[in-house]
């Protein structure tokens, strides 16, 4: 019984990761409906920013992980406006923009390994000493908690954001349809900026949480970025509930997948649920 | 016209001596950036000693050094570069993966491999070698450490890489007719780092002391995520304590690992960079310097070809070597022994020998 409810523990732990991810992927992906590629790095960043705020410059860590979360928003609004906004304009396929997205990652990716070295560094060392809590005589650490519930937080934050606000109803808008949106008077390359630099500040923040529980290093971004997205399609891509569903989903499904099997295949799990879903629900969970 | 004549023959004749002299290239692949770096820059280290100490040689040496991050994608991209374009004689690797990497290209190049591998299949093939503690013998000192403290129930968790498998593998065969068990064996892939599953998975196996193999990061992780999970049993390995900088994470933990270099080697290693030998240095001098004795033995002025040097270090026997005295098995393995050391304020340290 202790072995099942520690698994559960462990899966609603990967799976707030996964679903942290997933929300800012998914609200970018609803806006321009094309995979940033280069979110994934863009979480990397808020790691690496906070690294260098709190450990470099010795910032408060408060203010570190402020600083970091907007600066990974930046990047992200810089990739809209200088990459992405003059593809949009010259009526770019969305298959172009992947690709610049891609180039995008890889070279953030080598700037990061230029700036900071390979070298994989863990965020929580000598910064804070972690707390352990027993829930259900399963043991979850203070880092895997404020995971959890940031992800809620950030979860709600959006639901209000898109169902309660001007600007929300406007990002749904050019969800729906970006030319008749734009043919009502509504800038949406600013709206779709706004919402690079909201969607990235997540990614920032997911970046520094991964940080703390596990590590950073410059190539962290990329497996982030295939369990959010695996998650974001198990969900039900461009809807950010369907992401956050997708992720404990995934996060379950891997984690009780290698309690009979090794755990070598835990990424096989995690690719062959996402291949069932294509075939069989293509739309996700939350998609009709 | 015979000014003329006189200068082509002298510049013909000089091009003619200078081919007579051309330098032995040896090419080192090991990892210079990334998370093992400190390994790579103490094999940098240790064969620049050993090149600054030749003295007297027929020919001249030049090292290459590679980078490949332990990376055998990185390996393999290294390999070409000094075989291709560097024209190299010999390669010098570290790791198995890497090791593996190479293995192959050497011996349809023909071009002489030493690795420091724990995989027996890296000294594959006539131009292969290995300068390694194999895990017969670190198996042999591991189990007997296991007896002498009364540790019947072994929990295992495994990388899913070469050298990591070579050892387990042969760790089973040596359990065999024993009272110890392994009770749990989680593999897991290179590049993983939620290690709590597999964690909850072994922690009810009943095991006394977990065996980690794994290359850092993932050692560091996994060590990290133990603890988290509140599992107090001992931690041990073979070789893996050393494969981090973060030795303080296994304070008091004894595990095995290659002998000690002889104090002579240790003291003339420290002189020079100031730091304690680490993994695989003692191994890489010795190479370089076995691999020179070899080249120098044979008998000519014409640089000798890769097929000679492999064949001499097969009769290589009693090299006085920074690892002791070292001969060439019919395997083409170097042998060293191995020893149980033990973390002590943040050091590592040997509390005993193999016989």
């Amino acid at each position: 019984m202790a072995i099942f409810l520690q698994l559960i523990l462990n899966s609603i732990i990967a799976g707030s990761v996964y679903a942290l991810v997933a929300l800012g992927f998914n609200f970018i992906y609803g806006a321009t409906k094309f995979f940033n590629l280069a979110h994934g790095v863009v979480a990397a960043i808020g790691g690496y920013a906070f690294f260098y705020f709190a450990r470099i410059l010795g910032l408060n860590i408060y203010l570190a992980v402020v600083l970091a979360i907007i600066f990974a928003g930046l990047i992200g609004y810089g990739l809209d406006k200088l990459i992405y906004l003059p593809l949009r304009k010259r009526k770019a396929s969305n298959m172009a923009l992947l690709v610049a997205s891609l180039g995008a990652m890889t070279a953030l990716q080598a700037i990061i390994a230029i700036l900071f070295t390979s070298q994989f560094r863990t965020l929580s060392q000598n910064i804070s000493t972690q707390k352990l809590f027993e829930v259900f005589g399963g043991v979850i650490t203070q880092t895997q908690l404020i995971i959890l519930l940031v992800t809620f937080l950030i979860l709600s934050a959006l639901a209000l954001l898109l169902y309660k606000t001007h600007f929300g109803r406007a990002i749904r808008a050019i969800s729906d349809d970006e030319e008749t949106t734009r043919i009502i008077g509504i800038n949406t390359n600013k709206i779709i900026g706004h919402v690079f630099f909201i969607g990235s500040a997540i990614a920032g923040l997911a970046g520094i949480l991964v940080g703390f529980d596990t590590g950073i290093e410059p190539t962290m971004g990329l497996n982030l970025l295939l369990k959010g997205v695996i998650a974001s399609i198990i969900g039900g891509v461009g809807n950010i509930c369907g992401g956050v569903l997708g992720g404990f989903f995934l996060g379950f499904v891997e984690n009780f997948g290698i309690w009979k099997i090794s755990g070598e295949w835990k990424d096989a799990i995690a690719f062959a649920l996402l291949i069932a879903f294509l075939i069989f629900r293509p739309r996700g969970i939350m998609n009709k | 016209m015979v000014v003329t004549l006189i200068t082509i023959g002298y510049f013909l004749l000089k091009g003619s001596s200078d081919f007579s002299v051309e330098p032995i290239k040896i090419g080192v692949i090991a990892p210079m950036t990334g998370n093992t770096a400190f390994l790579g820059e103490g094999i940098r280290d240790a064969i620049l000693l050993a090149k600054e100490n030749l003295n007297g040689t027929k020919y001249k040496y030049e090292v290459i050094f590679e980078d490949d991050q332990l990376d055998s994608k990185l390996t393999a991209s290294a390999v070409n570069k000094l075989i291709s374009v560097d024209k190299v004689d010999v390669i010098i690797t570290f790791g198995s993966g890497p090791g593996n990497v190479v293995a192959p290209i050497a011996e349809q190049r023909g071009v002489v491999h030493f690795g420091i591998a724990s995989d027996p299949n890296v000294a594959k093939g006539n131009y292969n070698f290995i300068h390694w503690t194999p895990p017969s013998e670190e198996n042999k000192v591991f189990v007997a450490e296991l007896q002498r403290r009364g540790i019947n129930k072994l929990g295992v968790f495994e990388s899913n890489q070469q050298g990591a498998a070579a050892v387990i593998a042969d760790l089973r065969e040596r359990l065999k007719g024993t009272d110890i068990e392994i009770v749990t064996d989680q593999l897991f892939n290179v590049g993983e780092k939620d290690f709590r599953s597999i964690i909850t998975k072994a922690k009810n196996s009943g095991a006394e002391i977990y065996l980690l193999m794994a290359f850092s990061p993932e050692l560091e992780v996994l060590a990290k995520q133990i603890k988290e999970a509140g599992v107090d049993t001992p931690l041990t390995s073979i070789e893996g304590f050393e494969l981090t900088e973060q030795v303080d994470l296994f304070e008091g933990e004894w595990y095995v690992n290659a002998a000690d270099a002889t104090g002579d080697f240790i003291s003339k290693f420290s002189a020079k960079t100031g730091k304690s030998p680490t993994l695989g240095v003692a191994n890489s001098y010795d190479i370089f310097n076995l691999v020179v004795a070899t080249i120098e033995k044979i008998k000519g002025s014409v640089k000798p070809l890769s097929e000679e040097i492999a064949q001499e270090i097969t009769r290589v026997k009693n090299f006085d070597g920074a690892l002791g005295n070292l001969s060439v098995n019919e395997d083409g393995l170097v042998i060293s022994k191995a020893a149980v050391r033990m973390i002590k304020d943040g050091e590592p340290a040997t509390i005993s020998s193999a016989e």
